[in-house]
């Protein structure tokens, strides 16, 4: 799997894998990880370290640290960084395909039953309840994520603003976690800006 | 030709919103809500419904609702389009960070991602729970399926795929008329 790239690891603890084996793996993961969040990290973890040995426990700890850095789901990032460590572009592409393709092909499939019986009136009983369930999972969201935000002012501010802007105006979300973005970026900068004034060699004024 | 046109349209949006999605595949449900209902007629808000629900019973990622939604649109080739466009800012992500990571400056975009972008991705989240709550809401057992469901998934983490399946359960035996 030598693609002459950078940054590829060739021998991982576990010996690098074959593509059928690579491919293989992540469909079967793509396959079984319900549930999302923790127990897929559980899943990625026991089958990429423990039991392949393809990249050990620091580069399993460095590429999630990338991973929460990038868009998109944690999980979908790991796996995609972990490929193109064990093969580049290639790999990361090829393995990522294989991870997705049982959720595309089932959710297809799904989405074909649904739209031939849409007008079924135990199917718009069933929506119904559907819209509920979405709207509690969605609350549930709403909650551990903002379990998870840091307890500093600035961040219920900018929550603050974005909820009461997204109701006062039609606004594209997606602007709003741009100004987000920036308003994270500033704090930084002023982070960084107050931390060289301070200019101590004792690190207990917490920088950002 | 609109066939290609209507490609182009999916790709450039899911794009937007794959590019967007940080703080987890969750983030990208406003924005796709917002893409797909409210600024493009290609999905009624139950039809969106159905696309995140089905995303929760199915395994891997939050953003398989895209498939969903671009086979609505177009069909299979909406589909392809959709999901390719909605995961490739991830992998062109992961690709630079990998291989040009500076470790100076990672905590930081962390950082400045959970200080800034974390609050709004609550905000907007709750704001669409609301704006699909608000309307579909006709009965009490529905409000009791919303409260049921939220408490189970925060406090006894139970599956969500099987809390799904238990409110289209809830759907049908509510409004059973045999």
């Amino acid at each position: 799997m030598n693609t002459g790239e950078g940054e590829i690891d060739l021998n991982p603890p576990g010996g690098a894998p074959g593509w059928w084996d690579l491919c293989r793996t992540y469909l079967k993961i793509g396959a079984i990880g319900f549930g999302g969040g923790y127990a897929v990290m559980d899943l990625i973890h026991s089958e990429l370290v423990e039991r392949y040995g393809w990249l050990t426990e620091q580069r399993f700890q460095n590429t999630v640290a990338l991973s929460e850095m990038a868009p998109g789901a944690l999980t979908v990032n790991l796996l995609a960084g972990i490929a193109y460590r064990l093969g580049g572009v290639k790999a990361m592409v090829l393995a990522t395909t294989a991870l997705i393709l049982p959720s595309f092909v089932l959710i297809i499939f799904l989405a074909g039953l649904f739209f031939a019986w849409q007008n079924n009136p135990v199917v718009k009983g069933a929506l119904q309840g559907l819209t509920a369930g979405v709207v509690g999972l969605l609350l549930a969201v709403v909650w551990d994520l903002a379990k998870k935000a840091p307890r500093h002012w600035c961040c219920f501010v900018v929550g603050v603003v974005a909820l009461v802007l997204g109701f006062a105006f039609p606004l594209n979300p997606i602007w709003l976690v741009l100004m987000g973005g920036l308003a994270g970026a500033l704090k930084v900068a002023v982070g960084n800006f107050s931390h060289k004034r301070t200019n101590s060699t004792s690190d207990e004024h917490e920088a950002g | 030709m609109t066939g290609m046109g209507i490609l182009y349209q999916l790709a450039h949006s899911f794009l937007k919103v794959g590019l967007l999605g940080f703080g987890g595949g969750f983030a990208m449900i406003p924005l796709m809500h917002n893409m797909a209902v409210q600024q493009n007629p290609w999905l009624t808000p139950a039809q969106f419904a159905a696309a995140i629900a089905l995303g929760q019973v199915t395994p891997g990622p939050v953003a398989i609702s895209a498939t969903f939604i671009g086979y609505k649109v177009a069909g299979l080739p909406g589909a392809l389009v959709a999901t390719v466009a909605v995961f490739i800012p991830s992998l062109l992500a992961m690709y630079l960070l990998e291989r040009f990571y500076l470790k100076v400056r990672g905590n930081q975009i962390t950082q400045a991602i959970m200080h800034g972008v974390l609050p709004v991705v609550v905000a907007i989240i709750l704001h669409v729970a609301i704006s699909m709550g608000q309307p579909a809401m006709h009965s009490w057992w529905q409000a009791l399926t919303v409260v049921a469901v939220a408490a189970l998934a925060i406090k006894q983490r139970v599956n969500y795929g099987l809390l799904i399946a238990g409110s289209i359960a809830m759907g049908v035996l509510m409004t059973w008329r045999p």
